[in-house]
């Protein structure tokens, strides 16, 4: 852990989790705390998320109709409510996903540029 | 909702799940139990904060906070059960008063016509400039009234002829129908014989105005054609009254003036009226006129102008298009006709039924504006009165505010919340209102019906327009009084009023703001208002005790009156008349308890006039003057109590002779013959042909057709020919002979009915309705606003006294006497009427002068009633100020400042 306390965590932009949240749902449904574990895992702890902000983030998506829910059994043998992905989810994943690419391709060419400048 | 719930179920338990997960995750990892629970909540945030935001997800967050704001707003007010009772009275009364008078105004200005699609309704109005040859007109009141002089002719009525050519001619009507009367016709043949009123109609009457029937079939266009079956359509009221609502009266033959009808059918019950305040008991086809001996209107002539049209327009066409259509058809065949001339400019305008079908909105329209005008103002005391009530409890809930506003709550949020409070009172007060509204409205309808002179049926039954208004008024009445309290409660100073106690704060904030503050400028408010309401209300109550003892110059008490027709019945010739009037007459007089009978033409009093152009013997000046008429049987003038001047009055031989004689009055005497001895001179028709008459004999004078109107020249001749009201005098009350006489009438001719039986005083009495409608309802209302103002008074001074008992048992401990704390709390009381009183009288002697027509022989700045208001408002003003002064003077200086 100490390691990784170093490391400089970002906050996660607002509309950014939901994102997250529909990927993640992509590898299968989930509960809250699964859900949380692996958008931490995945980015290597770099994106740190308050925990508690998943769920109006999960609500948000319900009302939506990105995500469903269900009744399904934990881990540690609890009864959970397990989030699903929808098609509308899944639609709305694959349309927000070529976005944020197309957004962050442009910035990255800008900051390229700027930084080759910043050289010569 | 559901899903909302259903999604929200067990959020709680996912949460703490979700935590203890956490838990487990960091204890696999090495950490104690306590820093791992620590580091997995330190991960997660706020648990109750993410629950409200997941909750704050789903939730539609105005309707949430206004079940809020209800479920507090209905916990204060049964806080303070008798604030609450108080404030929704007064405002029930506001409320229910206005939606009362609305809902009569409504039935008789607004309401729409109850056929199909009445906007595509038109009435037809021709003008010109002079009038036609030889014309003689009828109008019933359906339209504006018809002006007629040598320069300027407008009118509703046409000719049948005419109606032929417009129905034939004009494509841009879809149906065009006339209508005409009602008439006053006898029905027997079920039961005894009575009176109805018919309207003559045409035969497509029912299909243009898209009337459907309950029974049997409408009136149709073969109906019309000459020598078609007589037949008659009844009107669903009477169909109940007269038939029971039986089906079997489908077929049923009666008795109309003597021509027997079938009935074919029984109109829809929403169809209660085409003109305002007109309906009648059936409708038959208006070809059927010349058999029923109805004077009034003759098919066949160019000459008779007695139809009212109605049209419809077709799809499409524009009511210019239609209007320019049917002026040229009108114009083209009256010169043809050579009825009038082209330079008399004859033309027709098309007006809306809604409108041109003015009916009696042209009589209670100003009554009933000046009553709304009334209540109106009731309603603003009413809210001045509740808003003061709030203003006082806002103060003392001060405290309450400034926690509530330490604690994070946005002023808008209170404002609201105190809205919905006030709002919340003034649903309440209409939800009783509206009950109130309801007794009231139908009370006035049946008052008003009961004073017109034809049948009539008014729909006060609250419709969607009257549930609209009320609502509106609701509201905006919730707002007016409700917004001055909630500005005032939210602007507190936080921090000072926390320290201090409420008591004293409220002190010091009424000390500070309050001395010129908003509750005395309620309690001006109310007291201003009141006047202007009672001054109203005083001159009109003045006028019609000024008309009441006006001297019509007859004994007008113990004399009950009744009409009887014998020349509708169909079976008596001229000559058989007077002798039965003259049977009827001595029946009548064996009567106990009858003094005197007579009869005549019409009743003096009672709106009826008949005036006759005359040239008069013996007069310089050759002109024919203007007199007015009135046909009496014998010992007409010893019944009605008119003292006989000089000469002989009218006896029964004056009936049967050929002789024709005639007594004048004295003002008949002094206008045309200056005072010079009448007796013998002739009286009659320009023509030495038309009958002259002698006058035989002087009368004193009497008032004719109305109270108002000064007294004017009349002749009086012998009754010879036509239908009569016959006026018996008793000894008591009249209406204990009306059995006997009905008896007598019966059995003399037992297909003769009785109508208009009324006596004489409720004939004046009806003459004066629109002054009794106004005094009564206006005073009841202007003493309504004198008691809410005093009220207001008195919770003001009763609230401050009780705020300032510490102040004031300072004063009296340090040497203050009853007499000083009297006068301090009285002057302030005092002070405010007095303002109060003397902006009222400002406004009311600017106001007053539209009661104009209204009043009689009272000034609107009549300084009687003034001084009168004034003084009443005073007095009961000062025992409003008198109960809280004196329960300051008792404070025992004491307890009022242990008590702190």
């Amino acid at each position: 852990m100490s390691t990784k306390e170093t490391q400089k965590r970002i906050e996660l932009l607002q509309g950014t989790l939901d994102l997250l949240i529909l990927r993640t749902l992509l590898l299968g449904p989930a509960h809250g705390h699964a859900i949380a574990k692996a958008i931490e895992f995945r980015s290597d702890d770099v994106l740190q998320v308050e925990q508690g902000s998943l769920y109006p983030a999960l609500h948000r998506l319900i009302k939506r109709g990105c995500i469903s829910v269900e009744e399904g059994t934990s881990e540690n043998n609890r009864r959970a409510k397990f989030y699903k992905l929808t098609a509308r989810g899944r639609r709305q994943l694959a349309a927000e996903t070529s976005k944020w690419e197309k957004v962050a391709r442009a910035i990255g060419r800008i900051l390229r540029l700027a930084e080759q400048e910043g050289e010569s | 909702m559901k899903r909302q719930d259903q999604m929200l179920e067990g959020l709680g338990q996912e949460i703490r799940d979700h935590v203890e997960l956490e838990t487990q995750d960091n204890i696999v990892r090495g950490m104690s139990p306590a820093a791992a629970r620590r580091a997995a909540l330190l991960k997660f945030g706020n648990p109750t904060l993410v629950a409200e935001d997941t909750r704050g997800v789903w939730r539609r967050l105005w309707l949430d906070e206004l079940a809020q704001d209800l479920r507090f707003g209905l916990r204060m007010l049964f806080k303070t059960p008798g604030f609450t009772l108080v404030a929704v009275l007064t405002l029930a009364l506001g409320i229910g008063a206005n939606t009362a008078i609305f809902s009569l105004l409504n039935a008789v200005m607004l309401q729409s016509i109850p056929v199909r699609d009445p906007r595509q309704l038109v009435v037809l109005l021709w003008s010109a400039h002079g009038e036609p040859q030889n014309s003689n007109s009828n109008s019933y009141g359906d339209c504006q009234r018809s002006e007629r002089s040598r320069s300027f002719t407008s009118s509703c009525s046409f000719t049948y002829p005419m109606f032929q050519e417009i129905r034939n001619g004009v494509d841009r009507f879809s149906a065009v129908s006339a209508f005409a009367g009602p008439a006053q016709l006898n029905l027997a043949g079920n039961g005894t014989a009575t009176m109805v009123s018919g309207e003559l109609v045409s035969g497509d009457y029912f299909q243009t105005l898209g009337v459907p029937v309950v029974l049997g079939r409408t009136l149709e266009a073969a109906d019309e054609k000459p020598g078609a079956e007589a037949v008659t359509v009844l009107s669903y009221a009477y169909w109940q009254g007269a038939f029971g609502g039986g089906s079997g009266v489908i077929g049923k033959s009666i008795t109309l003036n003597g021509v027997p009808f079938t009935i074919v059918g029984v109109a829809d019950p929403r169809f209660t009226r085409l003109t305002p305040g007109k309906s009648q008991d059936l409708w038959l086809p208006l070809s059927q006129i010349s058999g029923l001996r109805i004077p009034w209107g003759h098919p066949q002539s160019n000459d008779s102008w007695w139809l009212t049209v109605v049209a419809r327009l077709a799809p499409g066409a524009s009511l210019p298009q239609a209007q320019l259509a049917v002026s040229t058809l009108f114009r083209n065949q009256v010169i043809h006709d050579a009825l009038l001339k082209p330079a008399d400019d004859p033309q027709v305008a098309l007006l809306p039924a809604e409108r041109g079908l003015v009916g009696m909105r042209g009589d209670v329209k100003q009554p009933l504006f000046v009553l709304m005008a009334a209540v109106g103002i009731l309603l603003l005391i009413s809210c001045a009165n509740v808003a003061g009530l709030m203003l006082s409890r806002a103060s003392t809930r001060q405290k309450e505010m400034a926690v509530r506003l330490a604690l994070g709550a946005g002023r808008g949020r209170i404002t609201r919340q105190l809205l919905t409070e006030s709002a919340m009172l003034s649903v309440a007060g209409a939800a009783i209102g509206i009950l109130i509204a309801d007794w009231g409205a139908n009370a006035l309808a049946a008052f008003v019906a009961a004073n017109r002179y034809s049948s009539l049926y008014l729909n006060a039954n609250p419709d969607f327009t009257v549930l609209a208004f009320t609502v509106g008024v609701a509201l905006l009445t919730g707002i007016v009084f409700g917004l001055a309290p909630a500005l005032r409660g939210t602007s507190v100073n936080v921090a000072p009023m926390l320290k201090e106690n409420a008591a004293s704060a409220a002190a010091v904030v009424s000390g500070k703001s309050q001395k010129f503050g908003l509750g005395n400028v309620l309690v001006v408010a109310q007291v201003t208002l009141s006047v202007i309401v009672l001054v109203g209300a005083g001159l009109v109550v003045h006028s019609l005790a000024n008309l009441k003892a006006v001297d019509p110059g007859f004994d007008t008490h113990n004399i009950l009156q009744f009409g009887v027709d014998p020349t509708l019945t169909g079976y008596y010739k001229e000559n058989q008349i007077p002798p039965l009037y003259r049977e009827l007459q001595s029946r009548l007089n064996g009567l106990p308890g009858v003094v005197s009978v007579s009869y005549s033409s019409d009743t003096l009093l009672d709106g009826s006039l008949w005036t006759s152009e005359v040239k008069i013997e013996g007069r310089a000046d050759k002109a024919m003057v203007e007199t007015q008429m009135l046909a009496v049987g014998p010992d007409f003038f010893a019944t009605m109590r008119i003292p006989a001047m000089t000469g002989r009055l009218l006896d029964q031989a004056d009936v049967e002779s050929g002789h024709e004689v005639a007594v004048v009055n004295k003002a008949f005497v002094k206008k045309f013959l200056e005072n010079r001895d009448p007796l013998g001179l002739h009286l009659g028709g320009e023509d030495p042909k038309d009958p002259q008459y002698e006058i035989i004999g002087v009368v004193g004078d009497t008032k004719y057709s109305d109270l108002r109107l000064a007294v004017e020249p009349t002749a009086f001749k012998p009754l010879k020919k036509g239908g009569v009201h016959f006026a018996v005098r008793t000894a008591s009350d009249p209406l204990s002979v009306l059995p006997a006489a009905r008896r007598v009438v019966a059995d003399l001719d037992n297909n003769l009915p009785l109508f208009d039986v009324r006596r004489q005083t409720d004939r004046i009495e009806r003459l004066l309705f629109n002054e009794r409608l106004i005094a009564r309802l206006a005073g009841l209302f202007g003493l309504l606003a004198l008691v809410l103002a005093c009220l207001g008074l008195y919770g003001l001074l009763a609230y401050e006294v009780a705020q300032r008992t510490r102040e004031i048992g300072i004063r009296t401990a340090l040497g203050a006497q009853k007499r000083d704390v009297l006068r301090l709390v009285g002057t302030q009381g005092l002070a405010l009427v007095v303002s109060g009183i003397a902006f009222g009288v400002v406004a009311a002697l600017l106001i007053t002068r539209f009661l104009g027509s209204l009043l009689y022989e009272v000034r609107p700045t009549d300084p009687v009633t003034l001084f009168a208001v004034c003084i009443l408002f005073l007095l009961v003003g000062a025992l409003a100020c008198w109960i809280p002064a004196r329960r300051a003077a008792l404070v025992d200086p004491m307890s009022a400042l242990r008590c702190e």
